[in-house]
């Protein structure tokens, strides 16, 4: 049999939109994280339903009453997966392919959630680290509120600019990325 | 003629006389200012009729000059409806009179005036009843009667979206009362939107006096300073359960309309007051206007409404009319105090406009505008949609709320008369409430919901509504059933022209209560939905009736509180699509494409039929990634695989692959597929297609509520893999170029799965088995790599003559091999042992999802059951459509239907699946078809076996 | 649009759920007479007052759970619980 090469992993998004240089709202396309899903009868990650938080340089988000979410580079993932609790019943299982991922962020974030998704986007309700599914241009999305939080202004304690995971069912991924791109204009929102 | 009636400068217009507009009015050039309403622009250039009504085609001017005006509709370019008296002016628009024919100056159809009698309520209902067959044409020729504008179907369309909202307090109504409880409510940390109707904030402020209008300024201005989300030209259309309310927003500067969602804590209700016409004989002519509209395009627009006015005043909005009137320099003939008894008569007038008013006295004035303040009605719309049932109250002359629920609250006219003074303060009392409860109902949100941040302390006790009420100012109860003028009409409904005879015709006739009344004459259902009509209907009954208006009760509003336009309905369109990750190739291939469900595939690439022949004779690949797939991990899957399928799972081993059929419990087919043992504990399940997301939610079902002890993960992965079908007798020779796996007949054998290495790719699965009943290899590989296999597999078979097929070629297929698909050859009464796999239903199995039917089917009455057979028609040239009927021989009887049918291109014949009676189900049966479109008789046979082509599956075991 | 309270979520829009009908309780298929398989197939109280009824978070947290909800009002009564061991009218 001849050799194959595999090829790196390509991502759902196909179309490409011009980048704009400091546009206040921007969509970028993370289809290519690595990600496993965690299914479990016991506590892990010391994560209950509705949260995340960083463990090394990965995500990890509790999706669902009995679901975790690992999401980040490959070698951090694998980090990461050293501290499931493998006790009980639980299965670990590849995620990667199965899901895309985006990532929403400029400080407009919430207000254009606000257009495509029926959930409470203020602080109070969903603040950083917060996990919610939900429907979002009538696709269903685990969206992980993720922060980012500059050096300078995590020294000062203020608050970083809101910034939003959006992980769904790859085959709808190109369909969400186009709608969320449409809904967004009123921000300006570009590809970031 | 440059706006002639245009007034000196007013102390507070809103119009800027530094920006004039052009625009054309029923294609004559008129100029208006940046500012004006179309109305306001009409009336200022000296405009008196813009309308003729509904039935009888009179002249109509303006009455209320607002939103709720009925007689302002008109085209603006390729848009039909446009409320004139609330849309504002822009540069270049062309603005036409709707409803008229063929002109507005003479109209043909005012001859209806003429035979009025038979245009009476409840005309179309006798008068075109029977006969049913002539209605065609009656509503051809009642159509050109009809009102409205002309859609234009070629213009642009315009741009609509949609948003939600959580606002802590939604304020209804941007009048004093409704500011001020917006302001409270931020300033008490509420988060607040304040919705108005108008275009800007103040409602009746706005044209009042010199401190109104500063109070409207300080109150706007204070409200921004709160940060309030103020959205003008608004408005709040619904309330539904849970506070659930619908916004229509007018004023967004990227959508013509936005519909809001709205879900708030507390909602403050501050509609404010309606004016309420009077019913009098001449009450439609040109030049009747309610004291409201006179003071807006006086105030507001510098608009002279007319040269010489009498006004009929029941209260002190009439009295400031006057003084406005006098202000502006327009005469006043003649005040009329309703209060001190003093009624009119009628309001006499040529075509155009009245002129002369009639009293009761007997005297009579000339005049060119009658302006009438003859009393309020309560919109009390949204606090009927949360239940309220407001009552009568006889001395202030209208309704008012009883109690909304506890997270309603109502302030300003609608709870009351005051001062501008005891407006604000109750309205601020109003807002300090609302954001207490806000604050409660938050607190107890955060708390249940998971993702919330945390919550200190205790819920907020339920703050007690301490409010001072608002008083009630007596005012006369103006209302006319009878009118006593002499040949005119006294309007109760403007936009359907229903007098106040029709409605006591129509009680009399027995439709005497309030929402038959309006169902039958159709009072109350025009463009104002009441807004204007439903006092004075209800009056009207009430004296038809010899009881009280409180007796009579009111008809009950309903959403929306103004019309939304479809588009607005619709908003952004979502229409969500799924494709595999092979799709740019398909597309850049020549695919025509089908949708099936969500997903949109190739249906083939431009010749099935030769899609086929290839497969059967070469090799062919087909992107089957729609198909779902469900990874099933734990000890316990073999239990679960042994409730939900019919057959038994128990032994099925590490890469063995078995194919089983689901039932509900009801014995009916819900889906079917196969599912392989890919290690220990470790299955992966196929679905068909378009059940992958009900089996999941099925799986879930009997693990969450029935089977809780079992320890069974599913996950769905339906696109984590890309899955790609080679089939034909080349495909071994094609795989063995592409993998290590093993694939000689003995090592690897049908219905087995291996895992391996495909083009490089590595956690692929490759699984034996045939729906197209070729030789043939499954491979489900990593989605993020799917392009790169089926590149490679096009690349590597084109030696082998490899071509791509879709979904027809395999329909096709499996139709000559006799596989039936769930859906298309089994219905919602299909039993799983009528469609020829009795051998899979084991009902020596203790428990299975299906058992208790299917053992009473299969026992008792299975000779009663249709069967699914294959037919070939006797022709082999005839392919009978799907859903064809088998019929006895000779009669209408119908024993069957064709469920499949294909020609195919491998037998060169056409083949079928369908359903029979039991008696019709043995081989050699012949059957009769009766066939569409013509019905055409011809005749079929039952077939001994389901596949037509292989019956032994000697090819796809090779 | 009613608020489900979902005792995993907590509060949510209907249209994040789905509405899977009145609970009941799945007989013995190898006991149960016609008649009774018949009545837990087809038949439902369908009561306008207090129903003990299934919703399943098809958008949020995909479980099962069993809620009291009076249907003439859409008051919820009593913390609602995880959909295991459904079964039993209210």
């Amino acid at each position: 049999m001849p050799e194959h090469a595999a090829p790196a992993m390509v991502s759902p998004i196909t179309t490409s939109y011009p980048s704009v240089a400091g546009s206040p709202l921007t969509l970028a396309d993370e289809s290519t994280l690595t990600k496993t899903l965690v299914r479990s009868d016991q506590a892990q990650f010391g994560l209950t339903f509705g949260h995340s938080r960083m463990e090394g340089d990965a995500i990890v988000a509790a999706t669902r009453p009995d679901e975790w979410t690992i999401l980040g580079a490959a070698e951090a993932v694998a980090a990461a997966e050293a501290a499931i609790d493998r006790g009980g019943f639980t299965s670990v299982i590849p995620w990667t392919h199965g899901r895309a991922c985006f990532r929403l962020s400029g400080a407009d974030a919430s207000r254009m959630l606000e257009k495509v998704c029926g959930i409470d986007w203020s602080d109070h309700m969903t603040p950083d680290g917060a996990v919610v599914s939900a429907s979002v241009a009538l696709t269903t999305c685990d969206i992980i509120r993720n922060d980012i939080i500059r050096n300078d202004i995590a020294a000062g304690g203020a608050a970083g600019t809101p910034s939003y995971l959006l992980v769904m069912d790859r085959s709808f991924a190109q369909y969400l990325f186009d709608a969320l791109i449409d809904a967004g204009q009123e921000f300006g929102i570009a590809v970031g | 003629m440059a706006q002639s009636n245009r007034l000196p400068q007013q102390p507070h217009e809103v119009i800027d006389r530094g920006s004039p507009l052009n625009f054309t009015w029923n294609g004559k050039n008129l100029t208006g200012f940046t500012g004006d309403t179309i109305a306001s622009a009409l009336v200022a250039n000296g405009v008196e009729v813009v309308s003729r009504s509904m039935k009888y085609h009179r002249p109509r001017g303006y009455i209320t000059a607002d939103f709720w005006d009925p007689n302002g509709f008109v085209q603006v370019g390729p848009e039909p409806n446009v409320r004139s008296g609330h849309r504002e002016l822009s540069s270049g628009i062309a603005v036409d009179p709707q409803n008229v024919w063929p002109s507005l100056d003479y109209d043909v159809k005012a001859a209806n005036g003429l035979v009025g009698r038979f245009l009476s309520a409840g005309f179309y209902y006798k008068t075109f009843m029977k006969p049913a067959s002539l209605w065609p044409a009656f509503e051809k020729v009642l159509s050109t009667f009809a009102p409205g504008g002309t859609v234009d179907l070629e213009a642009p369309k315009d741009e609509f979206d949609k948003r939600y909202a959580h606002p802590d307090v939604l304020v209804a109504g941007g009048g004093p009362a409704g500011m001020a409880a917006a302001i409270a409510a931020a300033e008490s940390g509420a988060s607040v939107m304040l919705v108005e109707h108008e275009h800007r904030l103040g409602g009746h402020l706005c044209w009042g006096s010199d401190a109104d209008v500063a109070l409207a300024g300080e109150l706007a201005a204070a409200a921004e300073a709160a940060g309030v989300e103020v959205l003008v030209n608004s408005t709040v259309t619904g309330r539904y359960e849970d506070n659930w309310i619908a916004v229509t927003q007018r004023s967004h500067p990227l959508a013509t309309e936005r519909l809001i969602k709205a879900r708030a804590k507390v909602l403050v209700v501050a509609a404010g007051l309606i004016e309420r016409p009077y019913v009098f004989a001449g009450n439609d002519k040109p030049g009747v206007m309610l004291s409201g509209a006179v003071r807006r395009l006086v105030n507001l627009y510098a608009a002279k409404p007319g040269e010489r006015a009498v006004v009929f005043s029941a209260n002190a909005d009439g009295d400031a009319t006057v003084a406005d009137l006098e202000r502006a320099g327009i005469e006043v003939a003649s005040v009329v105090d309703a209060r001190s008894g003093a009624n009119l008569i009628e309001a006499h007038g040529g075509s155009k406009r009245v002129s002369s008013i009639e009293f009761a006295d007997g005297s009579k004035v000339d005049a060119d505008l009658l302006v009438v303040a003859a009393g309020w009605t309560a919109p009390t719309s949204l606090l009927n949609m949360a239940g309220d049932r407001p009552v009568y109250d006889e001395s202030s002359a209208r309704f008012f709320p009883q109690h909304a629920i506890d997270n309603v609250l109502t302030t300003g006219g609608l709870a009351g008369d005051g001062t501008r003074d005891e407006l604000v303060e109750h309205g601020r009392a109003t807002g300090r409430l609302a954001a207490e409860r806000a604050a409660a109902v938050r607190h107890r949100l955060q708390a249940f919901t998971v993702q919330a941040a945390p919550v200190d302390g205790d819920e907020p006790a339920w703050a007690d509504d301490a409010r001072t009420p608002l008083g009630r100012d007596p005012h006369p109860a103006l209302f006319q059933s009878t009118s006593t003028g002499t040949k005119s009409k006294a309007f109760v409904d403007f936009s359907e022209d229903i007098s106040n005879k029709d409605l006591v015709a129509a009680a009399k006739e027995g439709y005497d209560s309030v929402e038959l009344l309006k169902r039958y004459t159709t009072a109350t259902m025009g463009p104002a939905q009441g807004k204007l009509e439903t006092v004075n209907t209800v009056a009207v009954l009430a004296d038809a009736r010899g009881e009280t208006i409180e007796e009579v009760g009111t008809t009950v509003w309903r959403p929306p509180y103004a019309p939304i336009s479809l588009g607005g309905l619709a908003g952004r369109i979502f229409n969500p699509h799924r494709v595999s990750a092979i799709h740019e190739w398909h597309t850049s291939n020549g695919m025509v494409p089908i949708q099936a469900g969500a997903w949109e595939r190739p249906d083939h690439y431009g010749d099935p039929a030769a899609e086929v022949r290839n497969t059967r004779e070469n090799v062919g690949i087909i992107d089957v990634s729609p198909l779902g797939k469900l990874d099933l991990r734990g000890p316990d899957v073999p239990k679960l695989l042994n409730l939900l399928y019919t057959n038994k799972w128990s032994k099925l081993p590490i890469e063995g692959v078995r194919y089983g059929i689901m039932c509900a419990d009801d014995g009916v087919v819900m889906d079917d597929g196969v599912t392989g043992h890919l290690g220990e504990n470790h299955y992966l399940m196929t679905t068909t297609s378009s059940g992958a997301a009900r089996v999941w939610e099925w799986i879930e079902n009997w693990l969450q509520t029935e089977r809780p002890d079992w320890q069974v993960h599913v996950t769905p992965v339906t696109t984590a893999y890309t899955s790609i079908n080679v089939a034909g007798p080349k495909s071994r020779e094609l795989m063995a170029q592409l993998t290590d796996i093993d694939l000689d007949p003995e090592a690897f054998p049908y219905m087995t799965l291996r895992q391996g290495t495909i083009a490089g790719i590595d956690d692929c699965i490759m699984w034996r088995i045939g729906f197209t009943g070729e030789l043939s290899y499954e491979l489900h590989v990593p989605a993020g790599h799917g392009l790169h296999v089926w590149e490679t597999l096009m690349e590597t078979g084109a030696d082998l003559g490899i071509k791509p097929f879709g979904l027809e070629a395999q329909r096709i297929m499996r139709l000559e091999k006799g596989h039936f698909i769930v859906g298309q050859d089994t219905d919602g009464l299909t039993l799983a042992p009528t469609t020829g796999l009795e051998p899979l239903i084991k009902l020596d199995k203790d428990d299975f999802v299906g058992k208790a039917e299917l053992a009473w089917a299969m026992n008792d009455r299975l000779d009663e059951l249709p069967r699914l057979v294959a037919i070939q028609t006797t022709d082999p040239t005839i392919v009978p459509m799907e859903a064809t009927q088998i019929v006895r021989a000779g009669t209408t009887e119908i024993l069957g239907r064709i469920t499949s049918s294909r020609m195919s291109p491998t037998l060169n014949r056409s083949v079928c699946l369908g359903q029979v009676a039991s008696a019709m189900a043995a081989p050699g049966t012949e059957l009769e078809l009766v066939l569409i479109p013509d019905g055409r008789r011809v005749t079929a046979t039952v077939m001994e076996h389901h596949a037509h082509f292989d019956p032994e599956g000697e090819r796809l075991r090779a | 649009m009613l608020l489900v309270p979902c005792p995993y979520c907590g509060p949510r829009n209907a249209s994040d759920l789905r509405h899977v009908g009145e609970s009941h309780v799945r007989p013995d298929p190898n006991t149960a007479t016609p008649e009774e398989w018949r009545t837990y197939l087809y038949l439902r109280d369908n009561a306008a007052d207090w129903t003990t009824e299934t919703w399943y978070g098809t958008r949020c947290c995909r479980k099962y759970f069993k809620v009291e909800r009076n249907t003439a009002t859409n008051e919820f009564r009593n913390p609602p619980m995880p959909g295991n061991k459904l079964g039993g009218k209210a």
